[in-house]
């Protein structure tokens, strides 16, 4: 490591400004930064009171001689870069010279180092005043003690949140660079207890797929589809893992860029796009994604705490997109299909178009219809309050959806004069808003209803729809009253990561509110002892699984969890109580489903994340059948 | 191959067959079942690789061979003819003629070396029980087997041979049944899962005795002329003794048929999967009963041997239900503590040397 010197202003105006220390997990991704840019091998955290009485880190790094270790507390000390256009591309995780100065001025330090073992030294700092200087015996490498962090800022202390949800966010800070280094061997333990106990093992994919077994269970390892590392240009590299459709435990999702944990929105947003685009599902798997590049193609100095990136080449996240469509696609085995889920508003209720008088009815259904009674040509016994005029008037010519012009043109089928144009005048009850002419155009194998809508042909999911719509209700009903709550007779055992023990322990209280039993044993291992009536063991586990693996503050909050919870109880009930496939329905039971389908509050897709309704616009047959 | 033989015990044997052989499969071979002639005998198989069925018909043997034919198929002609006896005959590939009286069926059937080859376990020590004391053995904890997929270890019961004590655990998280039978000579050994199907096919079998024998992988349950033989279910089996509190200090007896059917009764108005009712204990009484905010209350008295403290618990009626109909008693004891404690049920004088069924409370 080369000589620490101070920084000139230019430089440190450059530098983004801003807090480092701001809880006791961002002084332990500070000092373990540093001990990675020591090049440690060894990485051992303790803590106490989940770090606010006292954090240690102590690594088997380059260790500093006599003078760094003092000069290493001033602000803007550093030895990773010198010059300005060193900013331009930082290989190190530090740059700032900043975090020792800022995590001094805050709290009492104790730095114990030694370039050479035995002939060390020992600096005390208390509130950025250096108190004491002396030689000390220790092993090559540095131990970094913070005790009483925040004592000299009581409006910080405040700010701090119990010691076991700072404890959690530590784990998780932990977690992140154990990911990251899967070469470095990391120990974390709190009072005593050792949560995190992770063997240095391969720097390469096999590597980084045991380091996830090691910290989040070995089941976790064992169910990712590995990301082809793609080598974009010479030496940008993306690589990593997704979960596999169906693993669950989803929500684990870690983005690393040149090995720096980074939170960033853009990579996320692509990613989450990507999974539905490519499983037309709101279930995102877990993601630990590698992204390599030279330094110079990233820069790391947008955020206080590091955690954003931009990078130089703007179309570089189209290519991590591309590469996480390819294994998410591989992960579920199958090829994208040339429908896809409508875009743009559905919920309009329809107009029903045609009915007894149009070509496309099967006889079938209308004897089937008069059977029950019904009127042809009038839609079931709908409360209709009276439409509006102008939607009367208008809904023959009905503007062209957001996706129909989406190729800019008029659609020929649209205008096609096969199809009679003459909408039903009969906009049903529900919301305001303009009714949009609908046509039933029959069910396929009993099991799909198929729509001709103002801008393509629908396909509908009889038994997705009617789950969707049970879910809704049963949602409503069940936010009332406690659900019950069946005792297990030998609890299931989940063996978790440490920050997801945590978690769950946190939730206790509100989880004992929706029917879960949840008690921590020892280390990471968590018993699961009682579980709401209406699930299944398996439902009840995985549920459980997936709140521990989510990250966000507001769940804990008892509410909000008790609405998370019920949506997933009502999942999993309404999803056995809808219409199945194969079950013939008459024209006014369809016309019932699809009209309080159009109501529902998410329409397009069931409580699993399937879709209920696919679109085959008019632009895209057009395009099939030779036509553009 | 060419046979002769009766129709009615030919269609005896084909019966049993089906519980065995897969309905739905990807692999065809497991929906048919394998005939073979030799000696005098016609040997007839069915497997769907975890549990295999074989058996045997007396048969006049004219020519020995043999085929694969489809199950189901075989069995509605056999079941459909009216004459006393059948002649089978192969005398084109994998078609398997059937003469019975005036009809001809010609059957396509599958190459018999498609037909997967079954487990063998002849070797080792038998253990000879009672069949039928086996059977109801069975039919007390049949209904505590888990069939969710996911716990494939709980998809099974627990066969224990303890010195001079034969054990049959199941549990499925919710509740546990266990019973004991006594049985002279047993050497102490280690238990062995059978899975779910292997003991819903031998509750269909009929005779005296049970010949049982235990291989490295697999169990051979052999009555009369049948044998079935299963895979062992691999997995750990829950420390049940452990599990059974030994806590319960309220103790109250009751008749069995008036407490089943006053369960039955309350138990109509829960929900269809949230199937909780409540049981209220006090002084020669249990209340039970159930409200639903879709449907309405019930509520119905039953009355009881109990001298104690009041006491209230939920409990899922089928659990209770269940046990109820597998005992053969006129009276049971339940064994309570509070209302997060077990519910431990047992019958008042049994034949059995034990038989416990302990169900977890639900807190409403
Ligand atoms: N564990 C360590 N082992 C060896 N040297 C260290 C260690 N921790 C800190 N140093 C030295 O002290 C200097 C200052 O550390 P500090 O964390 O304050 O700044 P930085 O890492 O350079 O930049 P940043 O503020 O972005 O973290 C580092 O540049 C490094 O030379
Ligand atoms: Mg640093």
């Amino acid at each position: 490591m080369t000589q620490i010197h101070i920084l000139d202003e230019h430089l440190i105006s450059q530098i983004a400004a801003g807090e480092v220390v701001e809880r006791p997990a961002s002084v332990i991704k500070e000092l373990v930064e540093n001990a990675i840019d020591a090049a440690a091998k060894d990485v051992r955290v303790e803590l106490e009171v989940g770090g606010k009485r006292r954090i240690v880190v102590a690594d088997d790094g380059s260790g500093m001689d006599g003078d760094d270790a003092l000069l290493a507390f001033d602000r803007h000390a550093t030895s990773k870069i010198a010059a300005f256009d060193d900013l331009e591309q930082v290989a190190t995780l530090g740059f700032r010279g900043e975090a020792l100065a800022s995590i001094a001025a805050v709290s009492r330090v104790e730095l114990r180092t030694a370039v050479t073992p035995g002939d060390g030294h020992l600096v005390r700092i208390e509130g950025g005043r250096v108190r004491s200087v002396e030689p000390a015996s220790h092993p090559r490498g540095t131990r970094l003690e913070v005790a009483s962090l925040f004592f000299n800022v009581p409006a910080r202390r405040k700010f701090t949140k119990r010691p076991q949800t700072e404890l959690r966010r530590s784990m998780e800070v932990v977690q992140g660079y154990a990911l990251a280094h899967p070469e470095v061997r990391f120990q974390v333990d709190h009072e005593g207890r050792t949560l995190l106990e992770a063997a240095p093992v391969e720097d390469d994919g096999e590597g980084v797929r045991q380091r996830i077994g090691q910290i989040f269970g070995r089941d976790a390892g064992r169910q990712l589809q590995e990301i082809p590392i793609e080598f974009v240009g010479e030496e940008e590299a993306i690589s990593g893992f997704v979960g596999r459709q169906g693993a669950g435990r989803g929500r684990r999702s870690f983005v690393f860029v040149n090995r720096r944990l980074v939170r960033d929105r853009q990579i996320m947003a692509r990613f989450y796009r990507a999974v539905r685009d490519t499983w037309k599902s709101e279930d995102y798997p877990s993601l630990y994604l590698f992204v390599d590049l030279p330094p110079q193609e990233v820069d790391v100095n947008v955020h206080p705490q590091k955690s954003e990136v931009r990078f130089r080449d703007p179309y570089f996240v189209d290519r991590i997109e591309d590469a996480l469509r390819v294994t998410l696609e591989l992960a579920r085995g199958e090829e994208a299909a040339p429908l896809r889920l409508p875009q743009g508003p559905l919920p309009v209720v329809p107009a029903w178009e045609g009915l007894g008088g149009a070509g496309g009815m099967g006889s079938t259904v209308g004897s089937q219809r008069d059977a029950f009674g019904g009127r042809p040509g009038a839609p079931p016994e709908y409360d209709a309050s009276p439409p509006a005029p102008s939607e009367i008037a208008e809904g023959g010519a009905a503007q062209p959806w957001p996706s129909a012009g989406r190729e800019g043109a008029p659609s020929q089928i649209a205008h096609a004069s096969v199809v009679p144009p003459k909408p039903a005048m009969v906009p049903l009850s529900g919301r305001s808003g303009e009714a949009r002419p609908f046509r039933i155009l029959g069910q396929y194998k009993g099991t799909m209803i198929l729509l001709e809508g103002p801008d393509g042909l629908y396909l509908i999911d009889q038994h997705v729809a009617h789950e969707r719509l049970l879910y809704e209700r049963l949602r409503r009903n069940m936010a009332q009253s406690r659900p019950a709550s069946q005792q297990l007779l030998h609890p299931i055992l989940l063996e978790l990561a440490g920050s997801e023990a945590m978690r769950l322990e946190e939730l206790g209280p509100a989880l004992e509110e929706c029917g879960f039993g949840v008690d921590r044993l020892s280390g990471n291992t968590v018993a699961l002892r009682a579980l709401p009536v209406v699930l299944s063991v398996e439902a009840g586990e995985a549920i459980v699984q997936r709140l521990a693996t989510e990250d966000g503050e507001e769940v804990s909050d008892v509410t909000h969890l008790r609405r998370r919870l019920l949506d997933d109880l009502a999942a999993d009930m309404s999803c056995k109580g809808a219409i199945k496939m194969h079950h013939p329905l008459t024209m006014e039971e369809m016309q019932q489903l699809v009209t309080e389908l159009f109501q529902a509050e998410q329409p397009y897709a069931c409580p699993h994340g399937r879709p209920v309704v696919l679109q085959m616009t008019d632009v895209e047959l057009e395009r099939r059948f030779g036509r553009r | 191959m060419e046979v002769r033989l009766n129709r009615v015990e030919f269609m005896t044997e084909l019966v049993p067959m089906q519980g065995v052989v897969e309905r739905r499969t990807t692999i065809p071979v497991l929906s048919h079942i394998l005939l073979r002639a030799v000696g005098s005998t016609l040997q007839i198989a069915a497997t769907d690789l975890e549990v295999s069925l074989t058996s045997w018909c007396q048969a006049e043997v004219q020519e020995e061979g043999a085929v694969t034919i489809q199950a189901k198929k075989l069995l509605e002609i056999v079941r459909a003819s009216s004459s006393d006896d059948i002649t089978l005959r192969i005398d084109q590939p994998e078609v398997l003629t059937l003469l019975a009286g005036k009809s001809v069926f010609r059957i396509r059937g599958l190459p018999e070396d498609d037909f997967p080859s079954l487990a063998n376990v002849d070797e080792g020590q038998a253990l000879r029980v009672p069949f039928p004391s086996f059977r109801s053995m069975v039919s007390k904890i049949f209904f505590a087997i888990s069939s969710e997929e996911s716990r494939f270890q709980l998809n099974g019961a627990l066969l224990e041979l303890q010195n001079d004590l034969l054990a049959l655990v199941a549990t499925d998280g919710h509740r546990l049944a266990l019973v004991e039978m006594r049985h002279e000579g047993l050497e102490e050994e280690e238990g062995v899962l059978v899975p779910r199907k292997a003991l819903q096919e031998l509750q269909r079998f009929e005779g005296e005795d049970l010949e049982f024998r235990r291989g490295p992988h697999h169990l051979s349950f052999i009555v009369g002329r049948r044998q079935l033989i299963c895979r062992i279910l691999e997995g750990t089996f829950p420390d049940y003794e452990r599990v059974i509190s030994k806590e319960n200090d309220k103790v109250v007896k009751v008749d069995r048929k008036s407490l089943d059917a006053a369960i039955k009764r309350v138990g109509l108005l829960t929900g269809e999967r949230t199937r909780a009712i409540r049981m209220e204990l006090s002084e020669g009484q249990l209340v039970f009963s159930a409200a639903n905010p879709d449907l309405g209350e019930a509520r119905e008295e039953v009355e009881c041997d109990y001298e104690g403290e009041a006491l209230s618990l939920g409990v899922n009626p089928d659990y209770l239900g269940q046990f109820l109909s597998a005992c053969d008693t006129e009276r049971v004891r339940l064994e309570l503590k509070d209302e997060n404690a077990q519910c431990i049920a047992y019958p008042v004088d049994g034949h059995d040397k034990r038989y416990v069924c302990v169900i977890m409370p639900i807190r409403l």
